[in-house]
């Protein structure tokens, strides 16, 4: 057995070649990314000058790193905010496991009805950008400390919020775990699909009760899948920026990428990007963490040469109730935000909600001057530059999504298959780090990289390839944690099969490896595509005229306070992505009716 | 950065000068030239801060037959990107529509790659402090107040009624650690610490006593510990002071006052203080820069010219709080022209600023958190 196990790996097989050449690419656009980074925390910048006595522009220093940590104001500059952000991170990614992996557990292994609607739906919050669920929050939580209206709680209860539930971890906590459950739902429920229901129902007959199922039998199987989902909203926590600021700041509570941004602005690099360096020690950290725990353990195979389709629990008695509660779980946070914003979008003067006031304006009007915001911009669906861009956005998710798939596959398989030698380590953790570098960073060093030819490498200033890039090592982990989930989930013994009758590599990946696991794949993809859609801060210092993207272009109707025309926007792209998905699980046969993609 | 940069900057420097004294009546000679090369330029690229260059560059290409394509760009952004591509060789963007001129003087000014340029209109109409570098408008931030709790008068006397506990936990202002401009401003209290000291004194009848090393930071310090509401956007925060039936409305500080074009639309009640002592608030140039290897180097300076005249000022002038240094520039309705401002409110010392605003941002830094 062990022979022709080996067999498979000796010599110069595709695999092998594969991974020494993604090891070289990896290692320039992470290995370089990463040094560059580094090196930036030890140099002067110009206006970090004033403050380094007797410095020059450009010379090395310490001085970042004893501000930072050894200063008298290091707990004000950094632990205090370091504390913040991992209460913050290590609350939110718990509580996203919690939700995304419940509603997972309901969808893929319960008789729930409407899963078709629930499974879809699911993965709204995470399309919409996360200040959507934060100014929901706001408006209906606010108390008069920030002024302005009322809160919709307290205009119905009359009891004023208490500052600590209104502002702060707290809701910061909560509207996170609300954008990034459905990072869970789906790749736990990748995960529970294919786990075989024999196992359940080899100890249900054995006396085990339902709980005791749960906590010995699914929750190890599907232990890699939360371990990844952990690990990939955990990290994204780290860097978040936009939500802790707003909840925040009212309650001035503050977390690390708020010392990155300030520091970015102020034209302090050297400072800023040390607080990234902080975050992707700590996504290392959580990484290396996985691996122990993990990297360990083998018995995950779940789907082996035996066909066994999983039986679904009977709710019994609690199916509808348990219905309803979902409902109106995604009521409260998809349909509410959702409406809000298409209300938005059909508000001539905005603010005042009156049936007079109903346009279309917004969507199909013509440039004008005069009517409502005066804004002279043709309506959305008429304005050829938001179309354009929105096209290139399609294009890019699209394009993105597609080879982070393929590569997520490929990348994935020599990590499972060569398990325990260095390339395969090196392939896993390298492939991730991207993933940890906050994407205001990755972007501005990306733009010096690829802005001159280097060795075989021409300038990719400008180009549509550069953005593509750029989100394929970005959102690369994504793909590969779904890939390495699904790989270690098929028995090799599938492979043995096909290799004693000849089989080729090729046709053991084409014919086994990506058909029965191809809905853990697609949702590998997913979630790239969904990114991109919404990527601002690491394209916004690489987009050009011609390659301007659905987020960079309504940049220009923020700052206006437009915001009929970026409300349409993130609308159209939550219809396009919601309509593209569905589509494509039918095409691909990995339909909900089955569980779920994944 | 090392000497070589330095050289060219100073060089850049110098020819900028040397520019400057050849005086107008060569500047009318070589105008026929430019425009002359500007049509066979073709399209011209420009990033810019503020999203109206796009509406003031379709209005010029519709003039000119010279297209342009504007970049909007968040501050930073901008300065980074411009810098970058510079720095590597790369001379896509021919012009520069930028905020915060300290920092982008720093990157962008100082190492060359970007120079100024004084088209005829600016050259014949504008103070000389309004050339180099040569501004495209300035933006004014001001204190606000809710016009329902106070009819008859304007509650502000001293900015540092602001520390006082009337005011406690009910002024908001946006995050100064993410707004580059504010950083500058603050500077100026730094610097100008005897007067904003002497303020005090006026207002409370005592000297100040610090804790700080001057009365600048130990306002930032005071007005902190007094309960600010940090915000992220001066939308929010003109909406918040003017929402109409409040109890216990807050105030609005360093807000962009162009906010108060929506006062009509949103039946806010908001007013800007114009007595507060000793300044109403800041305002701060936006710079419009050449780069020094532009490929379409005329079509950029007929644009800047452009820019310059009150057409080309069109889009930026349909709100108050913009003002263009164009001495023709009619102050929007119930506004007062730049010159009342400049004589009501400080604005910043660039070489004060560039030194000082690191100290600023950490004193900030320091006390943001309760």
């Amino acid at each position: 057995m062990r022979t022709l196990y080996s067999r498979i790996y000796l010599g110069l097989t595709p695999q092998r070649v594969l991974s020494i050449l993604f090891l070289i690419v990896l290692a320039y656009l992470v290995i370089v990314p990463l040094f560059l980074m580094l090196r930036e925390t030890f140099v002067v910048h110009p206006l970090e000058r004033f403050q380094i006595p007797g410095s020059q522009v450009g010379d090395l220093t310490w001085a970042h790193w004893q501000r930072n940590f050894f200063s008298e104001n290091a707990y004000a500059f950094f632990y205090r905010p370091l504390l913040n952000t991992l209460k913050i991170a290590i609350g939110f990614s718990l509580l996203a496991l919690l939700i995304g992996g419940t509603l997972a557990w309901l969808v893929v292994r319960t008789d729930l009805p409407m899963k078709g609607l629930i499974a879809n739906a699911a993965i709204i919050p995470y399309i919409m950008p996360s200040w959507t669920l934060a100014l929901a929050w706001i408006t209906l939580f606010k108390n008069q400390r920030i002024g302005g209206d009322q809160g919709i709680f307290t205009a119905l209860t009359g009891v004023a919020t208490p500052d600590w539930f209104a502002y702060g971890l707290i809701p910061i906590t909560i509207t996170l775990a609300l954008h990034y459950f459905p990072f869970g739902f789906m790749l736990i429920g990748g995960a529970l699909r294919n786990i075989d229901a024999q196992l359940e129902e080899s100890a249900e007959l054995l006396g085990a009760s339902r709980f005791t199922i749960l906590r010995r039998i699914v929750a190890p199987l599907v232990l890699p899948a939360i371990f990844s989902t952990f690990l990939l909203t955990f990290s994204r926590g780290l860097g978040t920026f936009g939500t802790p600021a707003f909840l925040g700041g009212p309650v001035r509570e503050f977390v690390l990428s708020t010392s990155l941004y300030a520091n970015l602005i102020g034209q302090r690099p050297g400072i800023g990007y040390l607080a990234a360096v902080v975050m992707i020690v700590l996504g290392v950290l959580v990484l290396y963490m996985d691996h122990k725990i993990i990297g360990t353990r083998r018995s995950f195979v779940t789907i082996s040469g035996k066909g066994a389709r999983a039986g679904l629990v009977a709710l019994g008695q609690w199916r509808w109730p348990v219905a309803a509660l979902v409902l109106g779980f995604i009521l409260a946070v998809i349909v509410v935000p959702l409406c809000a914003l298409v209300i938005d979008t059909v508000m001539l003067r905005p603010g005042i909600y009156s049936w007079d006031n109903f346009t279309l304006h917004y969507w199909i009007g013509d440039a004008s001057l005069t009517v409502g915001l005066g804004t002279g911009e043709p309506g959305i669906l008429r304005n050829s530059q938001l179309m354009s861009a929105l096209g290139n956005t399609m294009m890019l998710a699209v394009v993105v999504a597609l080879i982070t798939g393929i590569l997520g596959v490929l990348v994935g398989y020599a990590i499972v298959r060569m398990r325990g030698t260095w390339v395969s380590q090196a392939l896993d953790q390298m492939s991730f780090l991207p993933y940890l570098m906050p994407s205001i960073a990755l972007g501005a060093i990306f733009l010096a990289m690829f802005a001159v030819p280097r060795g075989p490498i021409p300038s990719l200033h400008g180009t549509f390839t550069l953005l593509v890039i750029v989100c394929t090592v970005s959102y690369l982990p994504y793909a590969v944690k779904a890939g390495v989930s699904a790989i270690r989930q098929v028995g090799p013994e599938l492979e043995e099969a096909a290799v004693m009758v000849g089989a080729s590599w090729w046709t053991r990946m084409r014919r086994i490896l990506i058909p029965v696991q191809k809905s853990t794949y697609f949702s590998g993809m997913l979630l790239p595509f969904i990114s991109v859609t919404r990527e601002l801060s690491l394209l916004i210092l690489l987009v050009t005229p011609a390659t301007q993207l659905a987020t960079t272009i309504t940049l220009r109707y923020t700052d206006r306070g437009w915001y009929p025309y970026t409300n349409g926007m993130v609308l159209l792209l939550v219809v396009i992505v919601v309509s593209s998905t569905i589509l494509s699980r039918r095409l691909m046969g990995t339909s909900i009716a089955k569980g779920l993609g994944g | 950065m090392g000497i070589k940069t330095r050289i060219r900057a100073w060089l850049a420097a110098g020819l900028t000068i040397g520019l400057l004294a050849t005086g107008s009546s060569a500047f009318a000679e070589d105008w026929a030239q430019v425009e002359a090369g500007a049509k066979e330029e073709g399209a011209l690229l420009v990033y810019s801060t503020t999203s109206r260059t796009a509406k003031a560059a379709e209005n010029f290409s519709a003039q000119t037959g010279i297209a342009v394509e504007v970049v909007r760009l968040g501050e930073q952004d901008l300065i980074q990107r411009a810098y970058q591509e510079a720095a590597s060789g790369v001379n896509d963007v021919d012009m520069i529509v930028v905020e915060d001129w300290v920092a982008a003087r720093e990157l962008l000014s100082n190492t060359g790659y970007f120079v100024n340029y004084v088209p005829p209109t600016a050259e014949k109409l504008f103070a000389e402090r309004h050339k180099n570098p040569l501004v495209l408008g300035f933006i004014n931030r001001v204190f606000g107040y809710n016009t329902d709790k106070h009819p008859d008068a304007d509650p502000l006397v001293s900015v540092w009624d602001l520390t006082t506990e009337e005011y406690k936990g009910r002024v908001m202002i946006r995050d100064v650690a993410i707004t580059g401009e504010h950083q500058n401003a603050l500077t100026e209290w730094v610097r100008r610490s005897d007067e904003l000291a002497a303020a005090y004194e006026k207002r409370f009848g005592k000297p100040l006593e610090m804790t700080e090393a001057n009365a600048g930071l130990e306002f930032i310090k005071r007005f902190l510990q007094n309960d600010a509401i940090i915000m992220t956007s001066d939308t929010k925060i003109t909406e918040a002071v003017g929402a109409p039936g409040q109890d216990n409305p807050p105030y609005g500080m360093f807000y962009v006052y162009s906010k108060h074009r929506d006062v009509p639309l949103q039946d806010l009640r908001v007013k800007e203080s114009r007595q507060i002592d000793p300044t109403l608030g800041y305002y701060y140039p936006i710079v419009l820069q050449l780069s020094a290897n532009a490929k379409h180097p005329n079509a950029a300076k007929m644009f800047m010219e452009y820019l310059g005249t009150l057409e080309g000022f069109a889009p930026w002038g349909d709100s108050p709080g913009v003002y263009s240094p164009n001495p023709n520039q009619v102050p929007f309705e119930g506004d007062m022209p730049l010159a009342w401002w400049e004589d009501h409110m400080w604005s910043y010392d660039l070489d004060f600023a560039a030194a000082n605003r690191g100290l600023v941002l950490d004193t900030w830094l320091k006390y943001a958190q309760r």
